[in-house]
């Protein structure tokens, strides 16, 4: 299953950040963030969402901060030259909110999955032992891990 | 022609995106009402005359399928279309918005080009201002 819900979320990622963020992304790898060279890219901010059903975890997104930012201006418009910091966080969380659900439509269930609100974490917090998927925009990276219960 | 359309969804960026694609869709002289969940949204209807409601699904306080419910019990508002859009594309949940009486269900993520044609399906093609923008990022208000 965890083979099958990968293949989604990068198929998901391809889709919600071409379609609502402009940007093309391919992958990367998968690797734990300290062998990812994302933390070069630091700060970043995370953000997590439960989800449960046929099976239940959750998803982790991390998304370095200048990517961020301009991903804010994309989603927003014009109108957003200089994004406050809930307004990024705000596209952080939605983001990941699209992937989730986008993903877990594409992964066949008896019944539906309930989605939490999606919830900012500590980067500080994420786990250094996890896998991730690294995904590449023209200008960053941002990675997504996978945790089932 | 101008509509008044409310947009519930309890992400403020959401809700800018929503506008900003249903503006680029071809409907840019309609104007926009905002509610974080549907119990304001309920409350805003109260005081504001409303043509089309559009709503997320996942919100905290009441959520979209509960607002749709409340919206079709009350003869005042029973009869104002109501889009769902939501991240989840499965099918049993989308029938069972379909079931509560909404017009339409968009999934995220979405085109200027999926909402003109759920507009017009809905409102009718004289709804529709001509005024459309490829999706790209080109579009912008």
């Amino acid at each position: 299953m965890m083979e099958i819900l990968s293949k989604a979320a990068k198929d998901s990622i391809f889709e919600v950040m071409e379609t609502m963020f402009y940007l093309p992304v391919e992958f990367v790898q998968e690797s734990i963030l300290g062998e990812s060279g994302l933390y070069e890219k630091m700060p970043g901010m995370a953000c997590q969402l439960e989800f449960t059903g046929d099976f239940s975890g959750y998803l982790t997104l991390f998304i370095p901060k200048d990517l961020l930012i301009d991903m804010t201006k994309s989603f927003m418009g014009e109108s957003q030259k200089n994004p406050e910091k809930d307004v990024v966080l705000g596209t952080l969380t939605e983001t990941l909110n699209m992937i989730c659900g986008n993903a877990l439509s594409r992964v066949d269930s008896k019944n539906p999955f309930q989605l939490d609100l999606p919830e900012v974490i500590d980067e500080s917090k994420l786990s250094q032992t996890q896998t991730f998927i690294i995904m590449a925009t023209p200008q960053s990276m941002m990675a997504i891990s996978i945790t089932m219960n | 022609m101008s509509y008044s359309i409310l947009i519930v969804d309890d992400s403020m960026p959401m809700r800018s995106v929503i506008k900003k694609t249903f503006k680029a869709a071809g409907y840019k002289n309609s104007q926009f009402h905002e509610a974080e969940d549907g119990e304001k949204a309920l409350l805003l209807m109260k005081n504001s005359w409303i043509d089309l409601v559009v709503t997320d699904y996942n919100m905290p306080v009441m959520n979209g399928l509960e607002f749709v419910r409340a919206l079709k019990q009350d003869i005042l508002f029973k009869d104002i279309p109501v889009i769902a859009i939501s991240t989840e594309g499965n099918e049993s949940k989308i029938k069972e918005f379909t079931d509560c009486g909404v017009a339409g269900y968009i999934t995220k993520p979405f085109t200027p080009e999926i909402v003109r044609d759920l507009l017009i399906n809905i409102l009718g093609e004289e709804s529709y201002d001509g005024d459309f923008e490829q999706s790209g990022e080109g579009f912008d208000f």
